[in-house]
């Protein structure tokens, strides 16, 4: 095998590896829609603590979005830097 | 007292900044005196050594007499002041040089952006408070201050409990300048050509490793060596101890890492994938052709709307850094 066929093997291996770096996108999918449809219930149950539970709520998404960066976080470590 | 705290933060941040440009350095001297033999030679005769290779669609050195290939590549060849990876807006590239033996202690950029934010802040705090104090009736830039101000106390109150007010207003300084100094970081990387200082990991670990660091001291300050039982919960029994201690013991010391790397990932990701993006529209709109751009006024306006959600995601995660170290700061305090 030639140094320019290990190359291009190199470069497939590269974008499969960050192809399979997305799939954690489908948990941070979960969790995010789990944060906002809890919210939803616990606003249709007690209107009067929306704006209490809404902070929470963002808050809760961010830490679950990070999840979701981490991820991203890494298709691009392996597409750009090694 | 604050300004003791900013000095010293602007002092780590500097040395710790420059002490990682100084290793780079140090690397890439050690590459250029062994140049390595491994070459490749790719397709229309570039030469590429494996640090520095053309990434994405290759548009090398393509003579202008041969006759024009596919759309994409003429307009990547016009769209040529495109960065050719989105991560190089991070380069760290430095303004003055200074180097004492090993220890290199120039001007980057970096450390530029981040008194630049600071003189901001200050800017417009003393502004704001000049002639001994705001008006009774604030305008919109005294109004923006005093939101600022008063965020972060509340903060405060509402997550330490079990200490008296008097108490609690000691650790506010450095949380309101932890706060102000992020929240001005992100948003100052969103303005166009400028540098996000907070997507760099080593700036944002040793925000979070100092403080994390400083959390473990009051801990110990105010529970001695009780402090230690955060890592068994009461009521278990002796033989499990050894599992549980460990197992506690790993997230609590990966809550140092942890919100370094959630303030690192989300300015580099989002600001990569605008980075993206928006190369993607430049490119789509040099391809001359009506259809796609037609089809480009989409894509901008992704562009526009991803820049608005990185400014939500900006503010917010100067909010959860704060909130955390609140949290942090209460587990610490008060023992379960």
């Amino acid at each position: 095998m030639t140094r320019m066929e290990k190359f291009e093997m190199l470069e497939g291996a590269k974008s499969m590896g960050a192809g399979a770096a997305t799939i954690a996108s489908a948990g941070a999918a979960v969790g995010i829609g789990n944060v906002f449809s809890s919210l939803i219930h616990s606003v249709a149950r007690n209107p009067s603590l929306a704006k209490q539970l809404f902070g929470y709520a963002i808050l809760g998404f961010a830490l679950t979005e990070a999840i979701a960066l981490f991820a991203l976080m890494m298709a691009f470590l392996i597409l750009f830097v090694f | 007292m604050s300004e003791i705290f900013v000095l010293g933060f602007c002092f780590c941040f500097y040395v710790s900044v420059n002490t990682w440009h100084a290793y780079r350095i140090i690397q890439i001297n050690e590459r250029l005196q062994k140049p390595m033999t491994f070459k490749i030679t790719w397709k229309d005769g570039l030469v590429i050594t494996p640090w520095e290779r053309p990434i994405g669609p290759t548009h090398g050195p393509s003579d202008p007499s041969s006759p024009s290939g596919s759309p994409v590549k003429d307009a990547l060849d016009l769209a040529q002041d495109v960065p050719h990876s989105p991560l190089d807006q991070f380069a760290i590239k430095s303004f003055l040089d200074m180097r004492v033996g090993y220890l290199y202690i120039s001007f980057t950029n970096p450390a530029f952006f981040m008194l630049l934010t600071l003189g901001l802040v200050f800017l417009l705090f003393h502004l704001v408070t000049k002639k001994g104090g705001g008006k009774s009736v604030p305008n919109a830039w005294q109004s923006l201050v005093e939101l600022i101000y008063d965020f972060v106390p509340n903060l405060v109150n509402e997550q330490i409990g079990g200490l008296s007010g008097n108490v609690k207003q000691k650790f506010f300084p450095c949380i309101s300048v932890t706060f102000t100094f992020s929240l001005f970081c992100n948003l100052q990387g969103m303005i166009p050509y400028s540098f996000t200082v907070t997507s760099h990991f080593l700036i944002t670990l040793g925000l979070s490793f100092s403080i994390f660091i400083g959390i473990t001291l009051v801990g110990f300050q105010r529970n001695g060596l009780h402090f230690l039982s955060f890592s068994l919960p009461a009521g278990v029994p002796l033989p499990l101890a050894p599992f549980l201690v460990l197992l506690e013991l790993i997230p609590h010391s990966f809550r140092a890492l942890s919100s370094g790397i959630r303030l690192f990932a989300n300015m580099m990701a989002g600001h990569s994938s605008v980075k993206i993006l928006s190369g993607s529209a430049w490119t789509m709109l040099c391809m001359n052709d009506l259809f796609y751009f037609i089809g480009d006024l989409g894509l901008l306006s992704l562009v526009l709307a991803l820049t608005g959600l990185e400014l939500g995601v900006a503010i917010l995660q100067a909010y959860v850094f704060t909130i955390l170290i609140c949290i942090y700061l209460n587990d610490a305090i008060n023992l379960h």
